[in-house]
């Protein structure tokens, strides 16, 4: 293990006081300068972070909301912090929105599209970083077609590691946003004892599990939806899971929507009928697709979610994702917000934050 | 070239698995010949115990890969013996997926001429492809791998998986009185599977690797021996480490039915689990909650280690603490003949990448007998047994016209190991002897130091 990593990415050497209270920062300041409760210098997964910690990082994505709001929405908080985004996957929406929130903290950004076809060519991961440390990056921002290829990163690079998506295992910023959303327009602002559901992919879904951690760790009802085939494993999960951390898993879409204060979406990808996961994509929208028809078992004020792209007419119906109830555009802004917020606490983290 | 061991007077807990004994014991040895065994009773066993010095038989590895030709980046077949050495093993069979394959007698040959040119006194017998050029479509060579002294076949890294060529080579080989090593794997079950399919993969979001991708092959391939043994009765099926209880369910029927099959465990299906790709590093036994069902590392403070370490991505993957379980249930049953350590050196090149990316493999042969002598401490297996895996076992899966039968016998060469079994040693790149470096153990303290290897007489490894 590389020295100052631990596998929820804090540094030992930054470890702050219980952050019991989301004391949110002013973030107009550099986080240098501020007693910030948070300890991970590195951020991988969300599945190690407390209620409390996520409490924090939606506190200071209100702030940084309200920075967006300004004429000029920008703040020089990160000014000379050098930013890279290193994406092995295509992507428009992270990406840009990673970009987005660095400039508007004043980071310089230099962005790197990577081929990821085979590791036999080319150059190694760890060597890549290794150079992006040398040009000077204080964080790497990065996607991965591989399961875990964040954790590699980390234990080469010596700033902050924040993982924009690797494999089918975690999103942690599209996780956190998601929550940001639901808290901002769920009726008091709370997940306790709502119901969350999931629909869709599940099984090849980086966001399903990163927010199967974030929502049951917030109190939310969260349940699984999808053809048996795309819920793979879940049963596994979901009857192991901790105390407080249930969730249930169903195909039975009928079920799963019925009062449902959240409906979240996720994109089919037509590669899952040549591996025989699905007869067609015509099926799986007249079976699962989420329509105005099915949408009718929720709760009234149900919000429509969807991590993006979508793909209309097979997991959502075109009227559907511009019904008043959804909030998908609204998830791409809460989107900026959020990840500003990260790339603060993870800065505060690298200075050292915390010690006050 | 290492000396002969000509002046030995050793003092510990003796372990016979073939005589049946285990006790304080003394041997001596002059030049290089076990000349006196003296098992010892009363006060003359004062202070020899299970827990100090340990005197057992040469260990025998059925099942490692040391890579010559092709890859020596990875390992030689000198660094092999050395590491085999260093790990108390006197006799080892290598696998033949080298480049080019070991399917023609020529390759045989070859690993035999540098086994001898490193000058190590440790043996090295040589197992031949089952396919021409493990390519799983027609027979290699297998006549004329007899002939130049093979000890059995396999394709292992891959699996006969055309059943009718499965087959084929189940009673050509048995007619040539040698087994079939399978390498029990449906591949349109496996294909893109990152780690053992179950709660740990589901969460890292790594492709599974299902119970029947094993289980299946498993209970295929003995079907066919049912059906080969009709014509010829000297079939031999040997299925390699079985890592599920679902295969080692198949392997127990199989055996009470009378069917000659054999099998074998590793000591890291026996003592690592799934769970260790997610930053636990228990031991399997401990990870298995009081009603034999597996514990939940996320939730009882089990995961110490950074999650993704490529050094535990392995075929067959590492599997649940419950089936880890039965792979120790079949070990003290005898379900399991053997235990191989499939050692697999790899470069950094090649296991230092992304886990889904990194090749398959543990480096374990240096690592075997401390990991088992963890499960005896912790008294899921008896000493005598696990030796017994590591001598008898895999003596008899060779035959006698191959290796000599091991135990303590006065007046033939000294083929033993020395364990100082109360002291321990750190895993690191530098303290091992092995070219691989792609060990999960990286940084354990372990307790069990092999001090003293002697092979056919001659000092193979010497702490001193």
């Amino acid at each position: 293990m590389t020295a100052g990593t631990d596998r929820a990415g804090a540094d030992p050497s930054s470890v702050a006081p219980s952050a019991g209270t989301a004391d949110v920062p002013a973030v107009d300041a550099p986080p240098a300068t501020q007693p910030v409760a948070w300890r991970h210098r590195h951020l991988l997964d969300v599945d190690a972070l407390s209620r409390a910690e996520l409490e924090l990082v939606m506190g200071t994505a209100d702030a940084m909301r309200e920075v967006l709001e300004r004429p000029i929405p920008k703040v020089p908080a990160l000014r000379g912090t050098n930013v890279t985004i290193l994406f092995y996957e295509a992507s428009t929406r992270t990406r840009v929105s990673f970009e987005i929130a660095a400039k508007n903290l004043s980071c310089d950004v230099v962005n790197i599209a990577a081929a990821s076809s085979s590791v036999s060519k080319g150059e190694s991961l760890v060597d890549t970083v290794r150079t992006i440390e040398a040009l000077g990056a204080d964080m790497l921002v990065m996607r991965h077609s591989v399961s875990g290829a964040p954790y590699l990163a980390a234990e080469a690079f010596g700033g902050s590691v924040l993982n924009g998506g690797d494999g089918w295992h975690a999103h942690p910023s599209q996780a956190l946003l998601d929550l940001y959303t639901m808290r901002s327009r769920l009726p008091g602002g709370s997940l306790e004892g709502r119901k969350v559901v999931i629909l869709g992919d599940v099984l090849h879904s980086r966001v399903a599990r990163s927010n199967i951690w974030t929502l049951t760790a917030m109190g939310a009802d969260l349940w699984l939806c999808g053809p048996a085939t795309l819920l793979r494993g879940f049963e596994a999960w979901a009857a192991r899971g901790a105390s407080g951390r249930r969730f249930t898993v169903t195909s039975d879409v009928d079920a799963a929507l019925r009062d449902a204060d959240v409906v979240m979406a996720l994109r089919i990808q037509k590669e899952r009928m040549a591996s025989g996961l699905l007869p067609s994509l015509r099926e799986y929208a007249a079976r699962y697709g989420l329509t105005r028809e099915r949408l009718r078992a929720a709760s009234p004020e149900a919000l429509v979610m969807h991590p993006g792209p979508m793909n209309e007419g097979v997991e959502i119906a075109p009227d559907v994702a511009i019904d008043p109830r959804a909030v998908i555009t609204t998830q791409v802004t809460n989107g900026v917000a959020v990840r500003m917020a990260l790339l603060y606490l993870l800065a505060g983290a690298q200075h050292g934050g915390g010690k006050s | 070239v290492s000396d002969v061991a000509d002046r030995l007077d050793l003092r510990g807990w003796a372990v016979d698995p073939a005589a049946g004994c285990e006790g304080a014991a003394e041997l001596t040895v002059r030049d290089g010949i076990l000349e006196r065994v003296a098992w010892l009773e009363g006060a003359d066993a004062d202070g020899l115990d299970a827990d100090g010095t340990l005197l057992l038989p040469g260990l025998i590895e059925f099942h490692a890969h040391f890579r010559e030709p092709g890859s020596e980046d990875a390992e030689t077949v000198a660094t092999g013996q050395a590491a085999a050495a260093h790990g108390g093993y006197t006799t080892v069979a290598v696998m033949p997926n080298t480049t080019p394959a070991i399917d023609e007698p020529g390759v045989v040959g070859r690993v035999r001429a540098a086994a001898v040119a490193s000058g190590s006194p440790v043996r090295v017998l040589v197992h031949g492809a089952v396919t021409a050029g493990r390519a799983g479509e027609t027979l290699a060579a297998l006549g004329e791998l007899a002939d130049a002294g093979v000890a059995g076949f396999s394709d292992d890294g891959a699996p006969v998986h055309v059943p009718a060529l499965l087959r084929n080579a189940l009673a050509y080989a048995g007619a040539l009185g040698l087994p079939i090593i399978d390498h029990p794997e449906d591949p349109s079950l496996t294909t893109g599977a990152e780690m053992s399919e179950g709660y740990v993969a589901s969460v890292l979001g790594l492709k599974g690797w299902p119970i029947a991708g094993e289980a299946g092959a498993v209970a295929r391939a003995i079907a066919v021996l049912a059906d080969v043994v009709q014509d010829v009765p000297g079939a031999h099926l040997h299925l390699t480490h079985v890592s599920t209880a679902a295969s080692l369910a198949h392997v127990r029927a199989a055996k009470s039915a009378g069917l000659p099959v054999t099998c074998d465990v590793t000591p890291h299906h026996l003592a690592f689990t799934d769970e260790w790709v997610a930053g636990s590093r228990r031991w399997a036994w401990e990870a298995l909650a009081g009603d034999g069902s597996a514990r939940d590392p996320w939730i009882d403070g089990a995961l110490v280690a950074p999650p993704f370490d490529a050094s535990l991505r392995v075929n067959p993957p590492l599997r649940s603490p419950v089936d880890a379980a039965a792979c120790m249930a079949a070990l003290v049953d005898g379900t399991a003949d053997a235990i191989v350590t499939d050692h697999a050196p790899h470069t950094e090149v090649d296991k230092h990448v992304e886990f889904g990316w990194a090749i398959n493999g543990i480096s374990g042969i240096e690592t075997a007998l401390p990991v088992l002598l963890a499960a005896v401490d912790a008294g899921r297996v008896s000493l005598t047994r696990v030796v017994d895996a590591l001598t008898t076992g895999p003596a008899r899966l060779l035959g006698e016209r191959r290796v000599t039968a091991p135990g303590f016998r006065e007046g033939e060469p000294a083929d033993l190991v020395v364990v100082d079994r109360g002291a321990t040693w750190t895993v690191t790149p530098d303290a091992l002897r092995s070219k691989g470096k792609n060990s999960p153990l990286l940084g354990r303290e372990l307790r069990g130091v092999v001090r003293l290897t002697v092979a056919g007489g001659r000092v193979a490894f010497s702490a001193d």
